[in-house]
């Protein structure tokens, strides 16, 4: 009784891209609580391994998530108070060097276009440089005007709700497995294996996607860090870190990436475009050896998400809820098709609903045993 | 309170599962982490737990009741009838063979489900533990392997 394996057909799939959809939407309207979440649980994720081990040393599971929370909030809040002199002592001046940079980013463009314009007649004659370096400028002035206030007041209102990030973790680590075993138990007997096996398939996914995702960030700061600081540019570790970071917003998050290092390579060597260029060259560079090196070697093909399908729900993504959307829409893409094709395959399968409505008959005999005329 | 984590039931699972031979070589704690990743189902009398050819993912323990082993539309000419402290569907922890026969509640019966995936991590977080289990796995095979040869002893 083998039967050939589940695939979704167009109209799970349709189901699917809906709801992903209009959980995107739902999910930029409680973005204070989504972000906590997504935060919580790439902790959760960092910080089982070490439950585990003190786990198999003997101690319960709610000790061991007290002990393992508690060190390791206290680090982190250690660590930011460290740093809280440090960093509004330095605030001032980062305002500053922002504004620097940005005038640095706009001279390397002004040189490039001049050099364009140097090397091509038609782009002299149609005054190329002049009319895009206004452009650009225009359009960062509207950037600023329009956006960057409310982008800013949005950030500091719903940066407090990121302290639920570690009471989420602690709770993921302390009652996570009796969670599991708490939504199982919803499950009908006739599902219950298939159910379960592919919900901990989503577990062991979401599990490595998150793991590996903290690996590449580390890869990737390493490799930048590295190659900046061989080509000369500042705050190298610092750089690469935040490029690394802004690599989790897919395709967009490395083209502010990039942009953030020419910015500071344009700035840091004002007459020597060749920096800025070489640092454009390590970014390509780095980005091709995540995809065909560390990629595979960390986060792998979690997703197994066609490219294109992809490409398109990026978009999506950015059209229903903004930068969110360009984030979360692919993890949530993930889940959602993993619960669309699991629930295809339970309601599909005429055997495992015949078994369910013969238990529900069982369940229905029983309970009306002594209820008969 | 609300208090949806019910906890009152552990002591006397983990009574129960020590009394197992698949789980008698574990110590207390042992049985404690294993038990976290048991999942506890309760049949009723002639449901299907699973079915022959079905993709086994896990092995089942009866912590009360008893169960039936049969093919396919064979109830009532069993394979095998199991009791309370037995298991069944074994070699779904090994690979992901379809399932040799069928398995039906002979009486509405209480089983605990141990996942292959749950048992592979075992073998990678709690090497010892697993490695227990896969023991008295083998012997259990290996026990029935001599039964079957004593009770035909044709060339193997």
């Amino acid at each position: 009784m083998t039967e050939a394996r589940y695939r979704s057909g167009p109209l799970v799939w349709c189901a699917i891209l809906a709801a992903t959809c209009l959980l995107l939407f739902l999910f930029q309207k409680i973005l204070w609580l989504v972000v906590p979440f997504l935060f919580g649980l790439i902790i959760y994720y960092l910080l089982f391994p070490l439950q585990q081990r003190l786990v198999l040393g003997g101690m319960s599971r709610d000790a061991s998530a007290a002990l393992i929370s508690s060190v390791a909030f206290t680090l982190a809040a250690g660590g930011l108070a460290l740093m809280f002199p440090w960093i509004t002592t330095h605030l001032v001046s980062w305002q500053g060097s922002a504004t620097r940079y940005i005038d640095g980013g706009l001279l390397f463009i002004a040189e490039t276009l001049a050099w364009i314009e140097r090397s091509s007649s038609l782009a002299a004659k149609a005054h190329l440089g002049e009319q895009l370096t206004q452009q650009i400028v225009s359009l960062g002035d509207k950037l600023a005007g329009t956006y960057l206030t409310d982008a800013a007041l949005t950030a500091a209102a719903w940066l407090p709700s990121l302290l639920l990030a570690p009471f989420l973790a602690f709770f993921f680590l302390r009652d996570g497995w009796r969670f599991k075993k708490f939504l199982s138990r919803a499950v009908p007997n006739a599902f219950f294996e298939r159910t379960l096996y592919l919900l901990d398939q989503v577990d062991h996914t979401a599990r490595l996607y998150f793991q590996g995702l903290i690996k590449l960030t580390v890869l990737d700061t390493l490799c930048l860090a590295v190659g900046l600081w061989l080509i000369g540019v500042s705050a190298p570790l610092m750089l690469g870190l935040v490029t690394a970071v802004l690599a989790w917003v897919p395709y967009v998050g490395s083209i502010l990436g990039c942009l953030l290092v020419v910015l500071v390579a344009a700035t840091d060597y004002p007459g020597d475009p060749a920096i800025a260029y070489s640092a454009i060259g390590l970014f390509i560079w780095v980005r091709l050896l995540d995809d065909f090196f560390f990629m595979p070697l960390t986060i792998g093909r979690s997703l197994k998400l066609h490219p294109l399908l992809t490409v398109v729900m990026i978009f999506v993504g950015g059209a229903v809820a903004g930068v969110a959307g360009l984030m979360l829409v692919l993890p949530l893409l993930g889940v959602v098709m993993v619960l669309g094709e699991t629930i295809g395959e339970i309601i599909t399968d005429p055997r495992l609903r015949a078994r369910h409505a013969f238990a529900r008959r069982l369940r229905q005999r029983m309970v009306t045993r002594d209820l008969r005329l | 309170m609300l208090n949806i984590f019910d906890k009152s039931k552990l002591s006397k699972r983990l009574d129960e599962l020590k009394k197992m031979s698949l789980f008698g070589e574990l110590t207390p704690r042992e049985l404690k982490i294993v038990d976290g990743f048991m999942h506890e189902r309760n049949y009723l009398k002639g449901e299907v737990i699973f079915d022959e050819g079905e993709e086994g993912q896990a092995i089942y323990v009866i912590l009360g009741g008893q169960v039936l082993i049969c093919h396919q539309g064979q109830a009532e000419r069993p394979i095998a009838t199991l009791d309370s402290g037995n298991f069944f569907g074994e070699l779904a922890l090994l690979d992901d063979a379809p399932r040799a026969a069928q398995a039906r509640a002979a009486e509405d019966c209480t089983l605990v489900v141990l996942f292959r995936g749950d048992f592979l991590s075992l073998m990678v977080s709690h090497a010892l533990i697993a490695s227990k289990i896969a023991l008295q796995l083998a012997r259990h095979l290996g026990a029935r392997l001599r039964t079957m040869v004593r009770s035909d002893p044709g060339p193997l």
